[in-house]
């Protein structure tokens, strides 16, 4: 188990170093650098730059040198946690994402936690009770999970809320409690909010790991070690939660590392909409306004994020089934 | 030897039985008829054909051309009908609107005019347009008499009085090709990629592999942003279809990895099998045994797999242009539309302006009933 | 004991009767009838075979008995019943351990007031899923698959697997439940059960899979193991060697096994006597040795004629039997062999169903051969 961790970890190692690579190409991608929007900037600020400030601006960031030292420098920062400046907000990059990135990943967690909890629920039920009603209820929801765009599904719970229950729901707390000290009511507030992120960011995925768990779980329970565990005896209840499901979990595992990067491109489109404080709605206006130290810096942090949840769900594998330890 | 063989004594034959027409169907016939069985899929394949034909005739379709403003029809709602006239006659008729300065909003507000009513009617001359870019008209399939200065929105109009019926409709000929193109530029790449992976195995193998390890590393959307916003604005020369044609690369940037990890895995599992053994020994190159014998093989997969990832791309193509990083105005497309309804206010004061998500969400179910059909019927036993 | 006279054998001797047992699967393409009427007593601390081609029901047979048929099946007619001795009564095998339940106020259905007497269960009247079933399948009748690379399961250890059925029932802790499991792996001749009960299925080879669900069949001291094909998926050796062990471990334990094969050399090493099955009905019944000598349905010797015999002549030629089984979605008119068979006789064979007649003291046929007798 040891050697196997430290494997994966070796694999992470290099493909984080690629991910940075493809990070600060992403940085560089855009036409024009970022000095040239800078000065741009100053100077509608009705600033007047002399060619000598802006040499040492670019100076400053290094660009009077060849492509891979800048790179390395972009790195070493990075490394020392200066990820540059988002000139946007006229601060440092790590000042912007922290806070942020940490509610992204909050939202993420929970989503997940939710997808799992429902889609293993429904999809345990549905292969349990296949071709009842139920069964046909979770199938057509599952269709519709899958094909209505988060942002959309969002949009319209907020339209839901608003005109069933009279709830603004967009933001984290409604408008009275934003700088309200912590209390009950600002607690229970706060979950009035939380809800609707959640199920949007994990509707797309609960769908479709629920139809994978319905299709695994059937297959197992036509598996012979079924059959065995049926003729020991066994209760029907653990004849399917302790013989079929720990089987029937297994691809459910392995595409839990594929099922991340789903779940936060969901939060960062859905933010936006739900007017949250996560990443999604600095990293997209970043973006747009060619703030690239701040954008390469989110999508860095995302991958790393995403590599990490790679590596637990990898882990967490090799625990399930002693097939993938022993290899 | 041959003497032993037809002297032998003939054994007894076999039960004369009808012989079972299944075991002589060649594999894509057995697939068609598994096909056809599976209504879902069919509803899929015949829902597309006829939303494509659809967005595709959406000039001649809409009675409205889709970029005509309406300035006394700003955000009106979509048109009412009645069943008789004015005159008591039976027929479908539209109640005209006028558009009244509310002086308290200081906005323009479209009413109901109960006392015009028009009669609809067929084939109609308005907007001109040009059909399929070769055929210039100015015959819509239905209308009011454009004399009457009246016109039909079936979906309302957007805050410049552009009718919402037409926008989806042509916005739907750009999100329901750019999954097709995207998956088109995904099966290149990922075939390519994914037979010499695995194929030839060693060095190729292990870089490309971890390139798509790479790429799967980041968040699809986040991702698909960022290289969106690497494309320059639209000028002179970077005109709004090469920008689609970008975002088509763009999302097929990323879909061609799933392709290339099938195929690798196909390819790894037939290099063992006894029919490519026995090319090998039979002498054929490389090339003949990827192209007459490996390739063949995965076809039913490739097909598959590329009809499975159209949604994902429909959906990054809406979400993209929802955000301002996708396609860009004068073009529209359905994502772009939405970009309209950001507002929850918006929304519940205009619901009309979510239909082009309607668009989305059916279209992708469509393309999900097909997917899944023709898994099933290429492989009955998968999840 | 017995209060039911009749020509059956006398139930003391007996521990499982099937009477007329129907069995049919509702799938899509229509119903398939795999039972159609079979009946059979199986005397205690005996081997029962069960031969027959591919299809014929064997599987079926044991399933119905088990209450493990597959939701698309149904038991349509007919009884299963089990006659439950003393030394079986309780899952524990130990009188101590009964007693010990009793006391703890754990009082289940299987304390008999007549302990002592056979009891007689009938198996198709309990929920398959009830906790009555549950209670004798395992402890009382247990069952082992023809496929030991799959009917382990691979994610838990052969310890945990083993001990599971025996904490089931017998009602002992975990390190309890592995010590035996440690026992009765030794007693099926593993050479290192310690080390065995840590290891995972895929770490064993098919021959020590099979010899863990042998172990695991047998870990209650069933009254009755079903063995379906036990050793079909295994090399020859291995074969020879589980073949054996099964013959050891039933003088051993004593305990009654009705062995589900198709191939009759199993049949020749390890039965005492011999059901051959042909399109859900038994159609010959008798001792192994009349079976081999004496076969008397026209199926049996024809199935006898296709094997081949070491020693007999080497120009002899194996006879197929012609024609294929045909499939149990139709309805055949009359004996549903006759149009395979040899001894054919147009309009009796195949205008009525021959009933199982005793033709000589414990052999049993159904043929228009050897009686006239009609099945109502």
């Amino acid at each position: 188990m040891g050697s196997y961790i430290l494997r994966r970890l070796g694999y992470m190692a290099v493909t984080l170093l690629i991910v940075t690579i493809l990070g600060y190409i992403i940085i560089e991608l855009p036409p024009g650098s970022y000095v040239e929007s800078e000065v741009e900037r100053l100077r509608a600020q009705g600033g007047n730059l002399t060619q000598g400030q802006i040499d040492a601006l670019y100076r400053r960031y290094g660009l009077d040198k060849p492509e891979y030292v800048r790179f390395w420098l972009w790195i070493s920062a990075f490394v020392r946690g200066d990820f540059g400046q988002a000139f946007a907000y006229n601060l440092p990059v790590s000042q912007i994402i922290f806070d942020r990135l940490g509610l992204t990943l909050a939202f993420s967690l929970s989503s997940l936690v939710f997808s799992w909890v429902v889609a293993i629920a429904a999809g345990v039920y549905s292969a349990t009770h296949r071709y009842t009603l139920p069964d046909y209820v979770i199938a057509v929801l599952q269709f519709i999970g899958l094909a209505v765009p988060n942002f959309l599904l969002a949009l319209v719970l907020m339209v839901f809320a608003q005109n069933v229950f009279h709830m603004q729901v967009a933001g984290l707390f409604s408008s009275q409690y934003v700088d309200a000290p912590w209390s009950i009511a600002k607690v229970l507030d706060l979950l009035n909010h939380l809800w609707i992120p959640i199920i949007v960011i994990g509707a797309s995925n609960t769908a479709w790991l629920s139809r994978v768990m319905r299709a695994n779980l059937l297959d197992v329970l036509n598996m012979q070690y079924v059959q065995t565990a049926r003729a020991k005896g066994l209760t029907e209840n653990v004849v399917v939660w302790k013989h079929a499901f720990r089987n029937a979990i297994h691809p459910l595992i392995m595409v839990l590392g594929s099922s991340l990067p789903g779940i936060i491109s969901g939060e960062t489109i859905v933010a936006i909409v739900l007017n949250l404080p996560t990443t999604g709605p600095i990293y997209f206006n970043a973006l747009i306004q060619k703030d690239m130290y701040l954008a390469g810096a989110f999508l860095v942090f995302l991958a790393i994020a995403l590599l990490i949840g790679n590596l637990g769900a990898d882990i967490l594998l090799a625990w399930v089934d002693p097939r993938i330890r022993y290899e | 030897m041959e003497n032993a063989v037809t002297s032998a004594p003939q054994l007894p034959s076999a039960v004369d039985e009808p012989v079972s027409e299944v075991g002589q169907l060649s594999q894509w016939t057995l697939i068609r008829m598994r096909f056809a069985r599976n209504r879902l899929a069919m509803i899929g394949m015949v829902g597309l054909i006829f939303m494509y034909a659809l967005v595709f005739l959406g000039p001649f379709v809409a009675p409205n051309e889709y970029t005509y403003q309406n300035q006394d029809y700003i955000f009106g709602g979509p048109s009412e009908f009645t069943f008789t006239g004015s005159d008591g006659s039976f027929g479908l008729f539209m109640y005209g609107t006028t558009s009244v300065l509310d002086s308290k909003a200081f906005k323009f507000i479209v009413t109901k005019d109960e006392n015009m009513k028009l009669p609809v009617q067929l084939f109609v001359k308005g907007d001109p347009y040009t059909l399929l870019g070769v055929i210039n008209t100015d015959v819509h399939l239905f209308g009011v008499d454009a004399a009457s200065k009246q016109r039909v929105y079936l979906m309302g109009a957007d805050s410049l009085g552009r009718d919402m019926f037409a926008r989806t409709l042509i916005g739907g000929q750009i999100s329901m090709t750019i999954g097709l193109v995207g998956v088109a530029i995904s099966i290149v790449l990922g075939s390519v990629l994914g037979t010499t992976s695995g194929y030839f195995m060693g060095l190729a193998d292990d870089v490309i592999q971890r390139i798509i390890e790479v790429i799967s590393s980041f968040p699809t959307i986040p991702l698909w942003a960022a290289l969106a916003a690497a494309l320059p604005p639209i000028s002179e020369s970077f005109t709004a279809l090469d920008r689609y044609f970008l975002i088509t690369v763009v999302l097929s940037f990323v879909g061609w990895t799933g392709l290339a990890r099938q195929l690798r895995a196909k390819v790894t599992a037939y290099r063992t099998s006894d029919f490519c053994q026995a090319a090998v020994a039979a002498g054929s190159t490389d090339r003949r045994i990827i192209f007459t014998h490996m390739l063949p093989n995965a076809a039913s997969h490739i097909i598959v797999s590329a009809a499975l990832s159209i949604p994902g791309m429909i959906l990054g193509e809406t979400a993209l242009s929802f955000l301002g990083l996708g396609i860009l105005p004068p073009m529209v497309s359905w994502g772009a539309l939405l970009r309209d309804s950001q507002q929850v206010s918006v929304i519940i004061q205009y619901p009309w302006l979510l239909i082009p998500g309607v668009a989305v969400v059916i279209a992708v179910m469509l393309f999900s009933f097909l997917g899944d059909g023709l898994r099933d019927a290429v492989d009955p036993y998968s999840i | 004991m017995s209060d039911k006279p009749g020509p059956k054998a006398p139930e003391q001797d007996i521990v499982l009767r099937v009477n007329d047992l129907h069995t049919y699967f509702y799938t899509d393409l229509g119903i398939s009838r795999a039972l159609n009427g079979v009946s059979f007593d199986i005397p205690v601390g005996k081997v029962m075979g069960v031969v027959g081609e591919s299809g014929c029901g064997k599987s079926v047979t044991a399933l119905s008995i088990m209450r493990l048929l597959p939701k698309s099946s149904k038991i349509i007619k007919g009884d299963i019943t089990y006659f439950r001795r003393p030394q079986h009564n309780g899952s524990a095998g130990a009188s101590d351990q009964i007693k010990q339940k009793s006391e703890n106020g754990q009082q289940g259905f299987w304390i008999d007031e007549n302990a002592g007497k056979v009891q007689e269960i009938r198996l198709n009247d309990l929920d398959p899923m009830g906790p009555e079933m549950r209670h004798i399948r395992g402890a009382e009748l247990a069952m082992i698959f023809q496929e030991p690379m799959t009917s382990l399961n691979p994610v838990y250890t052969i310890g945990d697997q083993i001990s599971e059925t025996i904490m089931l029932h017998q009602r002992v802790n975990k390190a309890e439940g592995l010590r035996r499991a440690i026992d009765i792996l030794e007693k099926v001749g593993m050479s290192n059960p310690k080390l065995i009960v840590g290891n995972y299925p895929h770490q064993l080879s098919g021959g020590m899979r099979q010899r863990a669900m042998i172990a695991m069949g047998l870990s209650c001291h069933p009254a009755v193991l079903f063995a379906d094909e036990p050793t079909t998926a295994l090399d020859v050796t291995t074969e020879a060697q589980i073949l054996d062990l099964m013959r050891d471990l039933q003088a051993q334990f004593g305990t009654t096994i009705v062995f589900i094969t198709h191939n009759l050399g199993v049949v020749a090493q390890m039965c005492d006597s011999v059901s051959v099955m042909y399109l859900g009905r038994i159609i010959e019944q008798t001792s192994v040795d009349e079976i081999f000598y004496n076969p008397k349905h026209p199926y049996t010797s024809a199935l006898l004629n296709s094997i081949p015999h070491i020693g007999s002549r080497s120009k002899e030629r194996l006879q197929p039997i012609r024609g294929v089984v045909p499939d149990p979605y139709s309805k055949i008119v009359g004996c549903p062999f006759h149009p395979r068979c040899n001894a054919f006789m147009p309009g009796k064979c195949d205008k009525a169903m021959p009933a199982q007649t005793v033709i000589s003291p414990g052999h049993n046929v159904r043929c228009f051969l050897y009686s006239d007798e009609v099945e109502e």
